[in-house]
């Protein structure tokens, strides 16, 4: 129904002459669109330096301390899906307030506007664009995931294990290899380590949140989540599953540190008789 | 029905089938009755049993709270016309028109009454009832959270808090534009002269008014501990006020399978001559695919629920690992209605955007087929993606990737519809009246919600953001900013059919730039705590979130004071506003031509429909 609506004038205009018309400012017809296409263009340049911006310089800051690998990949998603979806956010912000400036005010309607019912190449490249984008995000998202999935299994020889335990509302740690049972969650850095987790009770979920890794506790299943510690630094051990009444406070503390660290703090722990006092 | 259908409206007399029961029924006397029900099996089902064991308690009250239910139902004459059938009757002519409720003033409101106007306007007081007392909890959960180590409410009843705000945002927001502009305008702007099925019009409202007791008696049984999802084995644990939700979900369901039979039906069967589909208009269309969506997304969660409640009353164990049943089970359960659900909150609000956009622009709907490829690209993948919720569960991390894919494709019939929002915008010179600044508002904030979605969906990304505030942020964005944007659009548009009268501009405009602003600071401050790693529903925080904190709460009560002010503006308008002309926005769709009140029948004459309702504009030059 759409191409009946537009005047004769528009419609014996072949793709390449019309493409020609709209890039000539003089043609009366297209005078308009050029005006209207070169304020949008500004204003989709503003909006995309602004979610650019935002992506590049606030997550960064309002994220915590990358003190893992895991941690690194989620910063750097956040950062660059930000960018990526820039131009996108830029395009609709910009023709919403370009349209929002042209606005009428008053107690009766407007005169009417332009009789567009659709614009069939618009919507096309509307909708390839999305599906790249869309693509992109996937193929970004599966490679990391798969990188990860990859050196958990590569990695798990040489893992330090350490079995999580939920309860309500308190986190307890077993190191199987060094037999100690602590609650607080000291890891040496550099050294990849695999965390076991199952709960006493309800659900919870175990976040180390500088580690960047999340991993629900389930009754009498045991759950598995891996971490590449990179750096030192205080650690925040977090539950993130509603698990009743002071689940607000069901946290602990740790820390990433030097594996000198890592082993004094072990043995002080085996020399109170394997328990964190 | 013949005579209902075909009676000029000025012509009819008022019926008065004065000894017939429906006449006596009312509110009231579902009311009485429900009561009396709900305490009799309370009391019969107490005696005898040791109540200090919590399945009895849970059989009891569970019991008791659908008998009130039934009860009520009984007492408001929802069922005399199925038991005639059941001896081989039916209502009476008279008694029909007695119960399409013309001529009996505001009493009629209170009735069973099965003009799908009346519904309407119950839908919409119901959910601005509900939209009040949940606004009003979320007041006091920012109040909590202003500031860390705050004692202003318990943690017992910050947690009843985060999930009875939940459960009664999420109703009133299922029902918010579906309710009242689905039943009062969908059935004009098609032509119709009622609802498919006007009785089961009347029983999805009562069911569903039933379920606001039963689910504020939660707050008097102990409170809910499990936020709105209602996790096992945390269900399982849960005290008395546990039974309340159950029962709300499980009322709560029949009444979405009635409402969206009612209205798929509807629309597929009683357009005007001449509505081809391509001619529907474009609200109808969203309306009618988010009903479809619930019609069998709710069941899943009813019989969560139910499982929910047979572990609770007789430990039938499906939630419980101790005995071989497993928490995963209630979650997959739980997200596959989950996921859609948002869907069918998000769908009819864009939609009533897309239906004010060109009115108000004066332009043409842009693309309407994109229009409706886009609610039908989600509305089908939707129920593809739910395990996107249970990433970080544990349960089979093998479909984490496949689960990755289908929810990041949402993003592409998602952009259509910003591309027929952006289209339709085009060189256009809006009338900025109060429905079109809704358009605007719900651009800005679908796009934050829309965007902040894709990280979400993005397993390594949602590694860290699960379970924090981004993820309160990112939903609240969707479902408040879009949705409830959305339909308080439509409350603007609509107000005047559905009143007769002008909505107060200016109680309008201020309300806006409240909610609007105060909105964004509220959840970008919430953006902020989830990104510096804050969990969701935690009474009680470290001081590295103070600052984002007290911003949300600031934008809080901005929030709050917005809606105080367009609250005021509603009943104020309805009241003793402007009186509105027949079509006071110069709109094409068939609602515009009826006068308000609108007639019985809706039309004197059925009307005959030959173009869509987007003809306007002038050639393009």
């Amino acid at each position: 129904m759409s191409s009946h609506d537009h005047n004769d004038e528009e419609s014996w205009r072949t793709p390449g002459e019309r493409f020609t018309n709209f890039l000539n400012r003089k043609n009366p017809h297209y005078e308009h669109d050029q005006k209207d296409v070169g304020i949008a263009f500004a204003l989709g340049i503003f909006y995309t330096l602004v979610f650019v911006a935002l992506g590049a310089w606030a997550y960064p800051k309002w994220m915590p301390v990358v003190l893992s690998k895991q941690m690194q990949a989620n910063e750097d998603i956040m950062i660059w899906f930000t960018v990526i979806s820039a131009p996108i956010a830029g395009v609709v912000l910009s023709i919403a307030a370009k349209s929002f400036l042209n606005m009428h005010r008053g107690d009766t309607p407007p005169e009417d506007g332009v009789a567009i019912r659709t614009n069939g190449p618009v919507v096309i490249v509307w909708t390839a664009t999305s599906v790249l984008f869309c693509i992109v995000a996937i193929v970004w998202g599966l490679v990391a995931l798969n990188t990860e999935s990859i050196a958990a299994a590569t990695d798990a020889p040489k893992s330090l294990i350490v079995d999580v335990t939920g309860s309500q509302w308190v986190w307890s740690f077993y190191y199987p290899q060094q037999n100690i049972h602590t609650h607080t969650l000291n890891l040496p850095v550099n050294q990849p380590v695999t965390f076991n987790v199952m709960s006493d009770d309800v659900n919870h979920s175990f976040w180390p949140v500088q580690l960047g890794v999340k991993i629900d506790a389930n009754r009498l299943v045991t759950t598995v989540a891996h971490a590449d510690p990179t750096a030192t630094g205080p650690l925040d051990v977090k539950c993130a599953e509603l698990c009743g009444l002071y689940h607000a406070y069901m946290e602990t503390s740790g820390a990433v540190e030097s594996p000198t660290d890592f082993n004094n703090w072990v043995s002080s722990i085996q020399a109170t008789g394997g328990v964190q006092q | 029905m013949t005579t209902l259908s075909h009676a000029p409206a000025s012509s009819r007399p008022i019926p008065n089938p004065k000894k017939s029961l429906i006449t006596k029924l009312n509110m009231g006397t579902g009311i009485v009755v429900g009561v009396i029900f709900c305490w009799g099996t309370y009391f019969a089902m107490k005696a005898g049993r040791d109540m200090t064991d919590s399945h009895n308690v849970n059989k009891v009250l569970l019991m008791s709270m659908f008998a009130w239910s039934i009860g009520f139902l009984i007492g408001i004459g929802a069922f005399i016309g199925p038991f005639r059938w059941l001896i081989g009757k039916d209502l009476t002519d008279e008694e029909q028109l007695y119960l399409a409720g013309d001529g009996q003033g505001w009493k009629r409101y209170f009735k069973y009454c099965t003009d799908h106007k009346v519904v309407g306007i119950q839908y919409l007081v119901g959910v601005m009832a509900m939209l009040g007392v949940g606004g009003t909890m979320a007041m006091m959960i920012r109040t909590n959270l202003a500031t860390p180590g705050s004692h202003f409410i318990t943690p017992v009843v910050y947690n009843s808090l985060v999930g009875l705000h939940g459960i009664t945002m999420i109703v009133a927001m299922i029902i918010v534009a579906t309710g009242p502009f689905g039943n009062y305008i969908m059935p004009i702007m098609i032509g119709a002269a009622d609802m498919a099925f006007p009785r089961l019009n009347a029983l999805s409202w009562w069911v569903l008014f039933t379920a606001i007791p039963v689910l504020c008696s939660a707050w008097f049984l102990g409170g809910i501990p499990t936020g709105w999802t209602a996790y096992a084995p945390l269900s399982d644990q849960a005290g008395p006020g546990m039974n309340a939700f159950l029962a709300t979900i499980i009322i709560f369901a029949v009444s979405t399978a009635v409402a969206g039979m009612n209205i798929t039906t509807t629309v597929v069967a009683m357009r005007a001559k001449g509505m081809k589909w391509n001619r529907v208009p474009i609200f109808v269309i969203g309306a009618t695919i988010s009903v479809a969506l619930a019609i069998p997304a709710f069941p899943t969660f009813m019989v969560a629920m139910i499982q929910t409640g047979l572990d609770r009353t007789i430990a039938t164990g499906f939630y419980d690992a101790n005995v071989g049943g497993s928490g995963w089970l209630y979650a997959n359960l739980f997200w596959i209605m989950g996921h859609p659900e948002v869907y069918v909150i998000l769908i009819p609000g864009v939609a009533a955007l897309m239906e004010i956009a060109p009115v108000f622009v004066r332009k043409p709907l842009f693309s309407y087929n994109a229009a409706i490829a886009g609610f039908a690209g989600i509305a089908g993948l939707s129920v593809l993606v739910w395990a996107h919720h249970m990433y970080m569960a544990g349960w089979m991390p093998s479909l984490n990737g496949p689960f990755m894919v289908t929810t990041e494709f949402i993003s592409v019939p998602t952009g259509l519809l910003f591309l027929v929002l952006i289209g339709t915008l085009w060189r256009g010179r809006p009338w900025m009246k109060l429905p079109m600044l809704c358009v605007y508002a719900f651009i800005w904030n679908f796009l934050i919600g829309g965007i902040t979605g894709i990280y979400l969906s993005d397993v390594p990304a949602d590694n860290y953001l699960h379970g924090s505030m981004y993820v309160t942020a990112h939903f609240h964005y969707t479902l408040m900013g879009a949705a409830l944007t959305g339909a308080i659009g439509g409350l603007a548009y609509w107000f005047p059919k559905m009143t007769g009268r002008m909505l107060n501009e200016r109680g309008g405009y201020i309300s806006f730039w409240f909610i609007q602003i105060g909105f964004n600071v509220l959840f970008l401050g919430m953006f902020i705590a989830g990104a510096e790693g804050q969990p969701r529903r935690v009474a009680d925080y470290a001081h590295l979130f103070a600052h984002a904190n007290l911003i949300s709460t600031i934008g809080a009560y901005s929030v709050g004071l917005g809606m105080i002010i367009l609250l005021w503006a509603i009943v104020h308008s309805w009241r003793s506003g402007k009186i509105a002309p027949m079509n006071p926005w110069g709109a094409k769709t068939l609602e515009w031509t009826v006068p308000y009140p609108v007639p019985l029948v809706n039309f004197d004459q059925p009307p005959v429909v030959t173009s869509d309702p987007y003809g306007y504009g002038r050639s393009a030059k």
